[in-house]
């Protein structure tokens, strides 16, 4: 007795196009999960930039030219805010980009306009327990404030400032 | 049939997720960027000249619009900027309006779908004299 069998036309048809569909969901997943990571990290060098601006300005100093330690208080505030923001120091920085007064001499001065900028490297792929692979995208943030004309613990007269 | 369904329904949903991010991001740096811009102003934009002689806070309407103009081209904002800023200088200080845009990066595959957004924000700031 012969049994006839059917054709296999059709038994795995579409399943060639699984691998491809899961690529693509990976590739999505990750260019998805990418995109996030530079918003996140954008929020991050956002509030370091403007916290480092802010303790600058706010800054007690002897002399226009005696900056170093508001600078370093300015740069470690920079970083707590990294920091909290779950962001480490080895891919990031915190610097001084500009201070010039509006005679246009570099010093701390009222009215004098103090610029930091914050860049965090975002790495290619993070995964979690492991960590990040690769230099990816570097997102920067530049914040700038002027300091104060009129108050105390700022050397120099405010006339330059009119 | 479901599952690549559930797939694009998974990458969809997370990429409105990322773009609605990124208007909060943009909101959120128009309020520091309108603060910014009403604290600098509050104290820099003051008629220094009736402040020496009378003492009197007052600001100087021109001075005042011009620093937060000055703050507003010094920052990356700037070509963000959806229209000037709006500065209102009254006698307890300065509010500063910003319009920012804000573009999406996934709806733009989306045909006919917005390729952004503008967000709002303002602060208000005054000088007092510490005690």
């Amino acid at each position: 007795m012969i049994r006839h069998r059917g054709g296999d036309r059709g038994q795995v048809g579409g399943i060639e196009v699984l691998p491809f569909g899961l690529l693509v969901f990976v590739v999505g997943t990750l260019l998805v999960a990418n995109a996030w990571a530079v918003v996140d990290a954008k929020l991050a060098v956002d509030a370091a930039a403007r916290e480092a601006a802010r303790h600058f300005v706010e800054a007690d100093v002897p002399a226009a030219g005696d900056f170093g330690d508001a600078e370093a208080a300015a740069l470690r505030a920079g970083y707590e805010a990294l920091a909290a923001h779950g962001r480490g120091e080895e891919r990031s920085s915190v610097e001084l980009t500009g201070l010039e007064s509006p005679a246009g001499r570099a010093g701390f001065t009222r009215c004098a306009r103090a610029t930091f900028t914050a860049r965090y490297d975002v790495p290619v792929l993070r995964l979690p327990w492991v960590g990040g692979f690769g230099s990816g995208l570097d997102v920067t943030s530049r914040h700038s404030e002027l300091i104060d004309p009129y108050r105390d613990g700022v050397p120099g007269s405010a006339e330059a400032c009119s | 049939m479901l599952m690549p369904a559930g797939l694009l329904i998974v990458l969809v949903l997370a990429s409105i997720a990322v773009d609605m991010s990124l208007v909060h991001l943009r909101k959120r740096q128009a309020f520091e960027l309108a603060a910014a811009a009403a604290n600098d102003a509050a104290t820099a934009g003051v008629d220094q000249g009736r402040l020496r002689t009378t003492h009197d806070y007052v600001l100087d309407p021109e001075r005042t619009r011009a620093v937060v103009a000055d703050v507003v081209a010094a920052s990356e904002l700037a070509p963000e900027l959806a229209r000037p800023p709006v500065v209102t200088v009254t006698a307890a200080g300065v509010r500063v309006e910003l319009a920012l845009e804000a573009d999406y990066i996934f709806a733009d595959v989306v045909p006919g779908a917005p390729d952004g957004t503008e967000v709002t924000a303002s602060a208000t700031a005054t000088a007092v004299p510490t005690p």
